[in-house]
């Protein structure tokens, strides 16, 4: 059984308004998506109703914090198909989650992390800058030259699974058992999988896996780390304090057992009870049924305008990403413009992967990311107007 | 350039709102830095550029396309003219610091319109007065002052028109400042169109004139505007104003009956239309003109500066 949009759009209430007195065509999924009521009204809940910490009051509402919370960990070991609940750490962002992995995981001098071409700002800082370790890189999508640049010392593969920047993935799964074989971890960024595609965990194995909530209909500044409960024992402490552990003195403490241990200090409750409910949301409209309609629209778009605009990647499978170019215009061009002429909403810019347009001497493209609510009659407004910019700009 | 009006813009409406003062800073480093172009960050003026032709690409993708790709000299012609309306602004704003009003010392709202051209009374003010305009000079009209003063300033009134009269206070006041270094001459510009006893106050004066007794004349019937034509038929209230500043009444009956200076009249007031005067009060001073009550500043102003040119401070 297929989706059907028009159904689903009816739960978001932004779609049901006006900006500037017509409705508005959201194509920025991939930044943020937009929200349903459903997940609205659970952090409300949060606030209306339990609006305490987690995790440390014996009262009745500190209780209905942590049954909560633990059903929302259920939720994501269900939607991942993870092992176990406490496998996830709660975190702000994608960032942050790789964040916790480039500085807690146990390195030694001569390591090397090995990541793509096309990694995001958030998954090439934090090797740029670390002293002691080497950060290779190898071509987006090419086994060969993956194979290649795994060495002996590789102790980490750090790769996005699904480019931001134009919607292609990695062959992960291959990429995964090459990497174990190599006995190097695997950390996958899946900020744009996740909310995209099924995501097995046990069938995928990678040691470690993050991703946005804001990207998948949750709250703004959630994230989740999955990591393998051995591998997230055996990190070193990074971020600590209260909530991790069980006793201390003036000189010694004993660490709380996952997922605590990671998640210091008191948390965004309201943040990962709407995440649990926006999964559960997802979980129920079937990833499979969200990859098909956006290839689908996608399909619409590039059949539409393949000829019309420069296509950053002509890639079949490209998720629910059109990110391209228009001669002579810049991408904040086009992106300002569809704004203010049809109230069509798209990124422009280098989408934070700056390191590969500078490498192919580009400034950087407009990005319209599609997602479930997307419907074909605003894919036709935007081959629309895209066009008409074609026709009378350039 | 967009950045530069722009940064007028919105520095302007920073003063009123504080929503504006991103965008001023932002305006500020375009003009003063030239921003580079980071990748994450659009220019103001690109983005001024983009939002005005996407703007217009929902309603003439050929008008967006226009303003598209002649942006830059559009932006130039936009730059030129708010800096002309702010050189405007500044320059009203300087008016009304000197005269009290935003146009400068020529015009106002007090002023009794004489419209030559059309039947009706108040339309337009209207100076299409045919041939070249012509300065008045004092003529052998009634005069207070020095005789050979090196400033004359000539006042074109009418004894029934209420902003002549409220002009009155300030003649006086420049007069009695003034009146051993200039000449005031009083020249009548009777508007009959909207006030129908203007010409026989004005032959009254005239009248009181060849008895001496001309000023005393014209500060009564100023005085006593509002009671004339309200309740006192206007002959008769002539008559006794008259004969309340002792005229020989005999001969100010006959002198007013044989309308002895209607020509006189007349002359004045076409010496007014040749001058360009199209309502009362108008002031000539050495042939610089002030029309309607102006704040006495805008006359010491004027005077000042002709006294100066003639050497007499
Ligand atoms: C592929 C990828 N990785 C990482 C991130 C960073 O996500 P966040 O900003 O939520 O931490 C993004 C967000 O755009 C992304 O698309």
């Amino acid at each position: 059984m297929g989706l059907n949009p028009e159904k689903l759009r009816k739960d978001f209430p932004i779609l049901d308004t006006k900006v500037k007195g017509r409705p508005i065509i959201y194509m920025d999924s991939a930044c943020q998506t937009l929200r349903p009521i459903q997940v609205i009204n659970k952090i409300n809940e949060y606030y209306n109703e339990y609006p305490v910490c987690g995790d440390r009051s014996q009262h009745k509402l500190g209780k209905r914090v942590d049954e909560e919370i633990a059903k929302a960990r259920k939720i994501f070991r269900k939607f991942f198909n993870a092992k176990h609940s406490e496998e996830f750490i709660f975190t702000k962002n994608t960032t942050e989650s790789i964040n916790i992995i480039a500085n807690a995981l146990k390195f030694k001098p001569g390591d090397a992390v090995l990541c793509s071409d096309k990694e995001h700002n958030s998954n090439l800082l934090q090797w740029q800058i670390k002293k002691d370790i080497k950060h290779n890189i190898f071509e987006f999508g090419n086994i060969e030259d993956f194979k290649s640049k795994l060495t002996k010392n590789t102790r980490l593969v750090s790769v996005v699974h699904t480019s931001n920047m134009d919607g292609t993935s990695n062959p992960i799964k291959e990429m995964i058992k090459i990497a174990h074989d190599n006995e190097s971890l695997v950390l996958i960024d899946g900020a744009q999988s996740a909310p995209h595609r099924e995501i097995n965990l046990k069938k995928l194995d990678a040691d470690f896996f993050a991703c946005s909530g804001h990207k998948m209909l949750g709250p703004s500044g959630t994230g989740l780390l999955f990591g393998k409960k051995e591998q997230l024992e055996n990190l070193n402490p990074f971020l600590v304090g209260g909530g991790t552990v069980e006793e201390s003195t003036y000189t010694t403490h004993h660490w709380e057992p996952l997922p605590n241990r990671i998640e210091p200090g008191l948390q965004n409750y309201a943040g990962i009870i709407g995440l649990g409910e926006a999964v559960h949301y997802l979980d129920k409209i079937r990833l499979k049924n969200i990859q098909k309609h956006e290839a689908n629209l996608n399909k619409k778009a590039t059949d539409a305008l393949g000829d019309v605009v420069d296509l950053i990647s002509k890639d079949q499978e490209r998720a629910g990403i059109f990110s391209f170019n228009i001669k002579n215009l810049t991408p904040h061009n086009i992106a300002i413009m569809l704004d203010n002429s049809a109230n069509i909403m798209i990124r422009s810019g280098a989408h934070c992967v700056h390191s590969w347009f500078n490498k192919h001497n580009m400034t950087g493209s407009a990005r319209a990311s599609f997602y479930f609510y997307n419907t074909e009659e605003e894919i036709d407004i935007f081959i629309e107007e895209i066009k008409k910019l074609r026709k009378h700009l350039t | 350039m967009i950045c530069i009006i722009a940064f007028v813009v919105f520095a302007v409406m920073a003063i009123f709102s504080a929503n504006y003062r991103p965008l001023a800073a932002e305006a500020f480093d375009c003009v003063f830095r030239k921003m580079t172009f980071r990748k994450c960050k659009t220019r103001l003026d690109e983005r001024i550029k983009s939002k005005i032709t996407g703007k217009l690409m929902g309603h003439t993708p050929k008008g967006a396309a226009f303003v598209f790709k002649r942006f830059e000299i559009l932006s130039w012609i936009f730059v030129i003219v708010t800096i002309v309306s702010l050189a405007y602004s500044g320059y009203s704003t300087y008016n009304y610091i000197q005269y009290g009003n935003c146009y400068g010392p020529e015009v106002t709202g007090g002023f009794c319109i004489y419209n030559a051209l059309e039947g009706e009374k108040f339309t337009e003010l209207q100076k299409k007065i045919e041939g070249e305009t012509i300065l008045p000079d004092a003529d052998d009209d009634p005069a207070i002052g020095l005789e050979d003063a090196k400033v004359t300033m000539i006042e074109f009134g009418c004894y029934s028109c209420p902003h002549t009269r409220e002009a009155q206070q300030i003649v006086r006041e420049v007069v009695s400042q003034y009146k051993d270094r200039i000449k005031f001459v009083f020249r009548d510009f009777p508007i009959e169109q909207i006030y129908g006893d203007a010409f026989l106050h004005a032959e009254a004066a005239n009248c009181a004139l060849e008895q001496d007794m001309f000023w005393e004349m014209h500060e009564l019937i100023f005085t006593e505007q509002e009671v004339c034509g309200e309740e006192v038929h206007p002959e008769d209230h002539i008559e006794d104003a008259a004969k309340r500043i002792g005229l020989n009444m005999k001969e100010f009956k006959k002198c007013m009956k044989e309308h002895r200076y209607k020509e006189e009249i007349e002359k004045d007031f076409n010496d007014g239309l040749k001058a360009g005067v199209s309502g009362t009060p108008t002031f000539f001073i050495n042939g610089r003109r002030i029309i309607g009550p102006k704040p006495i500043k805008a006359f010491q102003k004027i005077i000042d500066e002709e006294l100066e040119k003639a050497g007499e401070i």
